[in-house]
């Protein structure tokens, strides 16, 4: 049973990683930059209870917010430049907030030792819930509750006028700002609001698993974030949580029978969705690979892709 | 600073430059696959590491140069592997999809070299190791050298291929306006994957060399040589093959000089904060791409 319930824990915290890159994605901009924020909340969160003393839910909050913050400055620059330049320039901050974690010495002293972030050792002790005596299944339910609350912020954002000017820079940005919508107020947006969910889900994580260090949050786990909406698709939320079920649950926990082989079949996997369905597994219509090439990709094709490279 | 001191960064930075070869060969296979596809194939460090593993196949039997000579093969061979599995197939207007499939295929080797080699680091055969040169109060070390100028070599040997061949002609037409040179009667589809074989060749010559400078091959090596050659490729300028060459070496060179001042640990965060400069002050790298496309 306990099991299940850290399985699921996953699995939530997860899900609001992804919903934070599908914000970012929903405007057309393709970030490795969530596990950078994803880093920034955990460690914010988990110094604020373990060493400053304060409950779950303020930390929590600064986390999202100080994580919205670093977002918003970042945006700036980095919106600059799209495509390829914005992947490489949103993996190089990713990187250089990993490595000021590594590099990161500030302990304080508390009855039970020194406690706080020991550069590459790592920030263990952030014990809120078992000196609170939470149980697995209150864990839980509150990390649920939280992926509902921003399911739910996140779907009236997407009826909203907001959601409606992210989809439009999405779709097409020159159209876009031919209609008047401001491109870097959508995009610096969609990068706060994304930067929040991940610090929320970054400040979750470390509370769940009471010891951080630099190596959870590399460059893959920001492929991950990224993964998940694009696997899920894009035209709905739940996607996402599809997506994180079938990577965390089937894939990566599902497969464990098949012992070493099971790294290598989920990469292939990987693969193979995106061959079966490039536009991700919940987005109509239904379309299988077309091994015909010419009849895959016209010269129209062609020019589209040209131009949305 | 003593003038020992002042010697001793001189050094580590012409080691650095020399290494920064290596770099500079994987960024112009990012650059070329960007230039002729307008794609990203985040697999292309991965695969680089994977043909210089393959090339250990051989290396009981047979002499060091004709393991470089099978690790530039196979380079071409996963080359066009992941053409075949990540890109012929998948609608090109979607670039998220193929962005994702090379991201699979990445994962898929990085776990085919772990599940080969059960995940410990395998020597690899280096040239000239014995080898070391005065150059006035300077040491060259033989084997950095030679891995310098194979680079140049495989660098130059390109250059002469896409200016003076007819692949390089149709490389270079597919890239300026693909539908033109569609008209004129390229096919696309070949040009393609012959772009993704030819980088195949330098990513595994790119591999061999890694693994000859540093002594050893690891699966450790795939994911900081893929961001260090997509550094390369955006401090250089996108499709700019002069540029991923400068910008190699400057990265190698910069990172041997904060890894002499601030050390390994934090060498990289300077490293990335030089992108950003170049990102700020030159969006578009170094070398702007050649105009024309749309």
């Amino acid at each position: 049973m306990d099991f299940y319930i850290g399985l699921l824990q996953v699995i939530g915290v997860h899900t609001l990683l992804g919903l934070s890159a599908w914000c970012i994605l929903h405007t057309g901009q393709v970030s490795m930059a969530q596990g950078g924020f994803f880093a920034i909340g955990a460690y914010a969160a988990g110094m604020l209870t373990a060493m400053v003393g304060w409950s779950l839910g303020p930390a929590l909050f600064i986390a999202a917010l100080l994580a919205s913050l670093i977002a918003i400055a970042i945006g700036f620059p980095a919106l600059r430049v799209k495509g390829l330049m914005l992947v490489v320039a949103t993996t190089a901050f990713a990187e250089i907030v990993r490595l000021v974690f590594f590099n990161l010495k500030w302990q304080v002293q508390t009855p039970n030792g020194p406690i706080g972030p020991d550069g590459g050792l790592g920030f263990g002790g952030i014990r809120y819930f078992p000196a609170n005596a939470w149980s697995g299944f209150e864990i839980l339910t509150l990390i649920w509750c939280l992926v509902a609350g921003v399911m739910l912020v996140l779907w009236l954002l997407d009826r909203s006028r907001i959601g409606t000017l992210w989809r439009a820079v999405g779709e097409d940005e020159v159209a876009a700002q031919s209609a008047g919508i401001n491109l870097t107020a959508a995009k610096v947006s969609a990068f706060g609001i994304g930067g929040a969910i991940a610090g929320l889900a970054g400040g979750i994580f470390s509370h769940n698993t009471t010891h951080i260090e630099h190596g959870n949050f590399t460059i893959l786990l920001a492929t991950f974030a990224i993964a998940y909406p694009i696997i899920g698709g894009l035209k709905s939320l739940l996607g996402t949580l599809v997506a994180v079920v079938f990577i965390q649950g089937v894939l990566i926990e599902g497969l464990r029978f098949l012992g070493d082989w099971r790294s290598l079949l989920f990469g292939a996997m990987i693969l193979a969705i995106m061959l079966i369905r490039p536009t991700g597994l919940l987005s109509a219509p239904l379309c299988f690979p077309q091994f015909n090439s010419k009849k895959n990709a016209s010269v129209d094709d062609k020019k589209i892709g040209a131009r949305h490279a | 600073m003593a003038w020992i001191d002042f010697l001793d960064l001189v050094q580590s930075v012409m080691d650095g430059v020399m290494f920064g070869a290596t770099y500079a060969l994987i960024g112009i296979g990012f650059t070329l696959i960007f230039g002729v596809m307008h794609k990203i194939n985040l697999s292309y460090a991965a695969a680089s590491v994977g043909a210089a593993y393959l090339s250990l196949l051989i290396v009981s039997v047979a002499p060091t140069p004709l393991v470089y000579l099978l690790a530039a093969v196979c380079g071409g061979l996963l080359g066009a592997l992941i053409y075949f599995v990540c890109f012929k197939f998948l609608p090109l207007n979607q670039s998220l999809a193929t962005l994702m499939s090379t991201v699979g295929m990445l994962l898929v080797l990085e776990e085919a070299i772990v599940h080969a080699t059960a995940g410990m680091p395998q020597n690899y055969p280096a040239l000239f190791a014995d080898k070391v040169f005065n150059v006035g109060p300077f040491i060259v070390r033989g084997d950095l050298l030679f891995v310098f100028l194979l680079g140049c070599a495989v660098m130059v040997s390109l250059k002469f291929m896409l200016e003076k061949t007819r692949l390089g002609l149709a490389t270079r037409a597919v890239a300026q306006q693909p539908i033109a040179a569609q008209i004129c009667g390229m096919s696309i589809d070949q040009t393609n994957a012959s772009t993704f074989v030819i980088a195949g060749f330098l990513g595994g010559t790119a591999g061999a060399m890694t693994g000859a400078a540093i002594g050893v091959l690891s699966p450790l090596l795939t994911l900081p040589l893929t961001v260090k050659g997509l550094v390369v490729t955006v401090i250089g300028g996108l499709g700019s093959i002069p540029g991923a060459i400068l910008a190699g070496l400057i990265v190698g060179g910069a990172e041997s000089l904060f890894q002499f001042v601030r050390g390994v640990s934090e060498r990289d965060i300077y490293v990335m904060l030089m992108l950003f400069v170049f990102l700020v002050l030159r969006p578009n790298g170094l070398f702007a791409a050649p105009s024309g496309r749309e």
